[in-house]
């Protein structure tokens, strides 16, 4: 199975595991109580509806984004938003998920409040920020497009701009199409050995894949990957670099978004969708408790859960995030998140999710010789 | 010396006052700048609480006992910081002998071009030799396997590697400060040597070796530090081989969630005991020794006459220019004008792009022109506080002025990414609102380049005659006029070897920029390894080279500059 199956038409059995796929991908255990009240009554800016203060937020003038996203994927959407709202400047801050977190976490704690909106790359921080009161609640108008668990619980602290999912990928020219992995349980091939990629345990998504193949195949399956002695890197950009070069014949944590971005390069790899699943990694975006400007980050919120956001994530090359918007268009090469089985806790394992995140990162950090 | 004192006009009292005043106030400043946030530091390394809240709520020694797992890493860190300070000792020593004291061939253009690798961000660096050497896509290996040659010619993802691109671009410091220390040498001492039969090894080895001592010592400490530090050939090269140490290490634990920062914390506290292992064998090497070379009596640079052996000479820093400058750069090039960088050339292969790209992003514009700018303000106060500090502790009868020293040392002991946490907690709590501005990354810079500083001047400083000062202090000049007139022009070669090294530090600067960077003041490094981590090694290729490019301009109209004061007769 490889490329052409990105470009497979819908089917009913597709459809169904869409549904299966969207309703597995909560995350958070944020289902939603949709309690909560909203300050002001909805108004149409552009094409879609805001509760921020239009005039305000020209007023305040500005936002300041914090993002684990990389520095041009940061640049790209602030730059976007103001396209759309010239009298507002979107300034933004990159750092790792970890890093991101304690820099804010130290600013708030010295009484400095200088981010108005934040985004987390996985959800145990979201929830983290959470129970800190990190959050401010607001209640966007355009929630309703979203299913309840891709909101937080209650409804309005943050929402989930966007889903990545990885595959298997494999460099054609080491690796024969019918010598390449068909699932996941392939990878355990002794041939992989010392030439086989992955991510460090810094990634959301590399912590997805080691709890759902746990769930799939038992504790042995990991031991055994291990043993293949795979090599981790920090970005997915560092991983199909490698994998184009042939310096790894195969990647065991393939981005569909990062393989699309290297194909049209004219890499010499291909992609493949492992029919037990693709494990499937959420972001966390909200407004900021105490956000210097208030107006301006609601703004920017409600103007990134709409189609005018999500289109930006879901289409710029430095993102490609799938939308789970409930009517978002498909992504490019025609696909849409439904069309793929996603692995992801269900809103029931999050407790057992969340709790496991330090096994994890002993078990995967000793896997990778760190 | 008469007219002197009678320019002075300032009575004894007043003279003694400002010189205490003067001390107090950098003495103040270095203890703000590192001791505030070192305690911050210590603080995370004890912190044994629950993760992420701070104030620590309890304390303990559980982060150091841990470290015992990470033994592995630290042999490597060890191993690789070694082989490094070595090789890069010895090609610092070797051609800043060639340079300054040989009749060398086009020794000017030479010497010009053997600074360019310390100019360039060491990722550069490592990005250009990953390029070259990786096992499998490496260039020297892909036409090794394309004329039949099997496996990999040549690995640079192994410990020696790693040690010879840190050597190469990390370690060319050396070059620069052992080469201050021998510009400043009176030349009679080896003339003496030859007079009386030595021959011209013998003279480099028994006199001109032994009289560059401290400059040397000097350097070999803080080529140490900054390869203990060094984070960029190490995730570059070593992380494909499964080979981390200790920065890479750290790099992880503060990048997972939920990030290991006391454990970060406790193994570069733990790096401090290294260190100042190192300076104590430094302080004992120097003390009660005399490394005089600068006297009353007047001296002209001269260079020894090698003959034939001048070519050899010329060679050896020739082959060192071509791996360190001509061959990284040169692949590159090659590299960013590449959609996926191969060794072979094909035409469906050749983009702009990567530069398009990397002039389109408005981050890096701005990045680049706060670099220099801060670049340029840290070099030129970070230099009148670091000749300060290196005079107080290498001139001055202050109690406790040992302890300065090793104090000025506590930045360079621990790795940057983790001293930033220390500087970023720190400044936080600061009343003075900066952090998150431009002048947090001013102190932050000059905090971290104190070490740098101090260590190039106090090795010239060294080669001074007290007498020099002394005979101006008889004829009642004041201890500023003194400073002005008599210790600053002496100092000079090394004064403006300071200013270009922190300079060009600053603007390469990584490790604190990441943290401490607000929306308004970003730098370029770090966009530059975030397009590493997020994008391509070929748009990172075209960012470095961007960045070479600008710092290459920047030092050349520097060079234009001094020269013409030199020759106007302004300064000192």
């Amino acid at each position: 199975m490889s490329d052409s199956r990105l470009t497979k038409p819908t089917t009913r059995r597709a459809a169904l595991q869409a549904g299966l796929a969207i309703a597995a991908l909560p995350f958070a255990g944020m289902f939603a109580n949709r309690a909560s009240g909203q300050s002001r009554p909805p108004t149409k800016v552009l094409d879609f509806t805001t509760t921020a203060d239009v005039a305000k937020a020209e007023q305040e003038g500005e936002f300041l984004f914090y993002t684990h996203d990389s520095e041009p994927a940061g640049a790209s959407v602030v730059e976007a938003f103001g396209k759309d709202f010239p009298k507002i400047k979107g300034k933004y801050l990159r750092a790792q998920n970890g890093a991101l977190y304690t820099k804010v976490l130290a600013e708030r704690s010295a009484g400095r409040y200088a981010v108005d909106v934040i985004q987390f790359s996985e959800p145990a921080t979201a929830l983290d920020f959470q129970k800190k009161g990190g959050w401010m609640r607001h209640v966007s108008p355009q929630s309703e497009f979203y299913a309840p668990e891709h909101l937080s619980n209650p409804v309005g602290d943050f929402f989930c701009p966007g889903v990545t999912f990885a595959g298997i990928c494999y460099n054609t020219d080491k690796v024969k199409p019918e010598e390449a992995p068909k699932n996941w349980k392939d990878l355990l091939n002794p041939r992989w050995q010392n030439a086989m990629s992955v991510k460090q345990s810094t990634s959301g998504l590399q912590f997805v894949q080691w709890f759902e193949l746990k769930k799939l195949y038992g504790d042995g399956y990991w031991k055994e990957f291990a043993k293949l002695r795979p090599r981790g890197f920090d970005s997915r950009a560092q991983l199909f670099d490698r994998l184009a070069k042939g310096d790894d014949k195969v990647c065991g944590l393939a981005e569909l978004a990062g393989y699309l971005l290297q194909k049209e390069k004219g890499a010499h790899i291909a992609f493949v969708t492992p029919p037990d699943g693709l494990p499937a990694g959420t972001l966390w975006n909200g407004v900021v408790d105490r956000a210097p400007h208030p107006e301006a980050a609601k703004l920017f919120v409600d103007w990134l859960m709409s189609p005018r956001g999500q289109a930006h994530y879901q289409t710029n090359p430095f993102f490609y995030y799938g939308s789970v918007r409930k009517d978002a268009p498909p992504m490019p090469g025609g696909t849409r998140l439904r069309d793929f089985k996603l692995l992801a806790p269900t809103a029931a394992e999050m407790p057992i999710y969340m709790a496991a995140q330090d096994t994890f990162t002993k078990e995967w950090n000793a896997m990778l010789g760190l | 010396m008469s007219s002197a004192l009678a320019r002075t006009g300032v009575p004894p009292g007043r003279a003694v006052s400002a010189q205490m005043v003067s001390m107090a106030v950098v003495i103040a400043v270095v203890g703000l700048f590192v001791l505030y946030p070192v305690f911050y530091l210590l603080q995370a390394a004890f912190d044994v609480g629950a993760p992420n809240v701070r104030p620590p709520t309890a304390y303990g020694l559980d982060n150091f006992s841990a470290l015992g797992k990470y033994w592995e890493i630290m042999v490597n860190t060890l191993i690789v910081t070694f082989a490094a300070t070595f090789m890069a000792l010895v090609f610092g020593f070797l051609t800043a002998w060639i340079l300054t004291r040989t009749n060398v061939p086009f020794q000017r253009t030479l010497e010009q071009l053997m600074a360019v690798p310390y100019y360039v961000t060491p990722l550069l660096g490592a990005l250009a030799w990953n390029f070259l050497g990786a096992p499998e896509s490496g260039f020297i290996n892909q036409v090794w396997r394309g004329i039949g040659g099997d496996g990999a010619l040549v690995d640079i993802t192994t410990a020696m590697g790693i040690a010879w691109v840190m050597a190469l671009f990390e370690g060319s410091v050396a070059f620069v400060m052992i080469g201050a220390v021998m510009k400043s040498m009176d030349p009679a001492l080896e003339e003496a040597s030859q007079v009386v039969g030595a021959g011209r090894w013998r003279t480099m080895l028994r006199v001109t070796l032994p009289l560059v001592a401290p400059g040397v010592l000097g350097a070999a400490i803080f080529v140490f530090a900054e390869m203990l530090g060094s984070f960029s050939a190490a995730l570059v090269l070593g992380t494909p081989a499964r080979f981390y140490v200790i920065t890479t290490a750290i790099y992880q634990f503060v990048s997972q969630y939920p990030p290991r920062l006391p454990l970060a914390a406790a193994l570069g506290v733990s790096l401090f005991a290294v260190m100042f292992a190192m300076l104590y064998l430094y302080r004992r090497v120097t003390a009660n020794r005399s490394f005089v070379t600068i006297s009353g009596k007047a001296f002209r640079p001269r260079t020894m006459d090698m003959g034939r052996l001048r070519w050899l000479l010329f060679a050896i820093c020739a082959a060192y220019v071509f791996l360190s400058v001509a061959l990284p750069i040169a692949t590159l090039v090659y590299a960013s004008v590449q959609k996926l960088a191969v060794a072979l050339p094909s035409a469906d292969n050749f983009t702009f792009d990567n530069y398009r790209t990397a002039f389109s992003l408005n981050a890096v514009r701005s990045a680049l022109s706060n670099s220099l700018v801060l670049g340029l303000v840290t070099a030129t106060v970070g230099v009148a506080l670091t000749g300060m500090l290196a005079w107080i502790i290498q001139r001055s009868r202050l109690p406790g002025r040992g302890v300065l020293e090793y104090i000025v040392m506590f930045p360079q002991a621990v790795p940057r990414l983790v001293f930033a946490f220390g500087m970023m907690w720190a400044w936080l709590a600061f009343p003075v609102p900066i952090y998150g501005t431009f002048w947090i990354l001013l102190i932050a810079y000059l905090t971290v380049f104190l070490p740098l500083g101090v260590r190039t001047i106090s090795g010239v400083i060294m080669q001074l005659d007290k007498s020099l000062e002394e005979c101006g202090q008889v004829c009642g000049a004041s201890w500023g006029y003194r400073l002005r007139t008599i210790i600053a022009p002496l100092l000079r070669p090394g004064i403006l070897a300071a200013w270009l090294l922190i300079f060009v530090a600053s603007v390469r600067e990584l490790g604190a920029s990441i943290l401490l960077m607000g929306p308004d003041s970003k730098v370029m490094t770090p966009a530059i390894a975030e397009a590493f981590f997020s994008t391509s090694s070929e748009l990172t290729a075209a960012m470095a080279l961007i960045q070479t490019v600008v710092v290459a301009i920047a030092m050349v109209l520097f060079t234009l500059i001094t020269r013409k004061a030199s020759r106007v007769g302004v300064g000192p």
